[in-house]
Parts: C-alpha cells; sequence; structure tokens
C-alpha cells in the first residue's frame, strides 16, 4: 500500500483579519484505509495552439472511484490561461462543462469519479503554453 | 491589493517505486489577466445530512468567466462517510473524510453552481471561495 500526502495552505489579507488555512490529507481508495496505489505519473505537455484537448482520458480508469487530478499551469505570464473541462471537447469560455480557468502558475487538485475525459484549451495561439498534471487512480483499466 | 497565496505540496515515497515523488507548486492568485488580487471572499461550515439530496453550497452570483478558486474540505473523520461534488448536474468526484479540493471555478451560470450530496451519514464541510467579485442577491 502506499502512501500519499497532499497538504495545502492558503494565505490571505482579503479580511480585516488575516485568513490561514492549512490542511494536510492521505490519499485513500473509495470508502477504505488503504492509499491509492496507481497513478499515471507525472506528464508535461505543450500547447502551441488553442485547439481543446483531452489530457485525462476516462477509459484508463476505473469509473465511479476516488481518483485525484492534479494540474498546474507552469507558464508563468497570467494573462495566459488554460480553460479545464470535464467533457470532451468542452473547454470553452461559458459551456456549462468548464471548471474554471488556470492562469500562469496557477494550480488545481480535485476529486476525479473517473467517468468523463478532462479536456483543456489554450487561450493563446501566440505563445507556447505548458501544463503538468498527474492522476492519483483509485484503480486503473488495463 | 490584497494579496491571497495558495501552495501545494505532494509527497509520496512508494506511490512510484524507485522514484520519490515531490510536487510543490505556489500562487498568487490575481483578477483576470490582471495583476491585481482576488479581492472578495466568503467561507463557513455546514453540516449536510446524507438525505439523498443534493444541496447548493455555492451559488455562482458574479461576473460571468472570471477568476474565482474554491477550498472544500471534508471535515468528517469516519472513513465511511463521504460528499459527491457537483457542479450544474455533473459529478466531478467524491470527497471523502479528511479529503481536500482547489480549483478554479468559471462561474459561467446557473448550470455553475457548486452542489454537494452527502453519503452515510451527516458530513462535516468547510469551505471558502475567492472571487473576482460577487454580486449580493436582491432582497425578497
Amino acid at each position: 500500500m502506499a502512501t500519499t500526502t497532499a497538504s495545502f495552505s492558503i494565505t490571505s489579507n482579503i479580511m480585516s483579519y488575516p485568513i490561514s488555512i492549512n490542511k494536510s490529507m492521505t490519499m485513500k481508495k473509495l470508502q477504505s484505509c488503504n492509499g491509492l496505489e496507481e497513478t499515471s505519473g507525472l506528464r508535461t505537455k505543450k500547447f502551441v495552439n488553442a485547439t481543446e484537448t483531452v489530457i485525462i482520458e476516462e477509459n484508463e480508469y476505473t469509473d465511479t472511484k476516488a481518483h485525484k487530478v492534479y494540474i498546474r499551469n507552469i507558464s508563468s505570464d497570467k494573462t495566459n490561461f488554460f480553460y479545464v473541462a470535464f467533457n470532451s471537447g468542452a473547454a470553452a469560455a461559458t459551456t456549462t462543462e468548464v471548471i474554471g480557468k488556470l492562469y500562469g502558475g496557477d494550480w488545481m487538485l480535485m476529486p476525479w469519479l473517473g467517468s468523463t475525459d478532462i479536456t483543456v484549451a489554450s487561450i493563446t495561439t501566440e505563445d507556447d503554453q505548458y501544463l503538468e498534471y498527474m492522476v492519483f487512480a483509485d484503480g486503473q483499466e488495463n | 491589493m490584497a494579496t491571497t497565496t495558495a501552495t501545494v505540496s505532494i509527497t509520496s515515497g512508494d506511490l512510484q517505486p524507485g522514484n520519490r515523488l515531490a510536487i510543490n507548486a505556489s500562487s498568487t492568485l490575481t483578477q483576470t489577466g490582471l495583476t491585481t488580487g482576488l479581492e472578495v471572499m466568503e467561507q463557513g461550515r455546514v453540516k449536510v445530512p446524507a438525505s439523498g439530496t443534493e444541496y447548493s453550497l455555492v451559488e455562482p452570483l458574479g461576473t460571468a468567466n472570471g477568476a474565482n478558486f474554491v477550498y472544500i474540505c471534508n471535515m468528517s473523520t469516519d472513513g465511511q462517510y463521504y460528499v459527491e461534488f457537483v457542479i450544474g448536474d455533473a459529478v466531478i468526484g467524491y470527497l471523502q473524510a479528511g479529503d481536500w479540493m482547489w480549483i478554479p471555478w468559471n462561474m459561467s451560470d446557473a448550470a455553475a453552481e457548486i452542489e454537494v450530496q452527502a453519503f452515510n451519514g451527516t458530513n462535516i464541510l468547510e469551505y471558502a471561495v475567492f472571487k473576482t467579485d460577487w454580486t449580493l442577491p436582491t432582497a425578497s
């Protein structure tokens, strides 16, 4: 059994008092005390245009499980971003499938059912953009 | 200008045998296409009963297609407890007892509402939403 730990912290001075949140979790299989044992490995992909691209295919993973997905926009330019969506071919500005936008340097870590593709689309056609991403899997299809 | 910084560290010594995993990332949250930080936030702690019902956790009441981030942590301690995390009608994943998540949120329209459904008992969630702006609902 593998042990994978994810620690999160956020600090902010938005409010008149300091905001500081710190949490740590051990990634576990669904309704189990056993840790996640499989992964896609950490991947890096270069995007040279704004074409929607499936970066995580649902058919590689067991459905309705407690997978987790980490994605980071490696770029440092805050004016460029990726749309991240939970359907194939759905990464556009205001489609209902869009989760959100990852600007340069932004990251996300979310639970994922493994039943729907994860799609991204870069906003720029002028600059090369890079994403790194990794699936922590609660079961993969053979 | 407010400064909000989100940091993650993911480590494992045995997920990839022979290749110790150590991911570290940090970002300062800004408004769409700007260097100006986010200026609005809400946070809370709720009990979500396992009643077979999806509940609205965060309503999309701001400017569409902006920069927003959502943090949710399932504070439950029973390993059988979990919530379905839903955006609109789509179940994204399961947030189990002790799990946290951090996502950008497009808040595009009513279909982008963040919803949760609890299973196996009343789950306790803590959440915080960092937003570009927020439209207060009109009083009834």
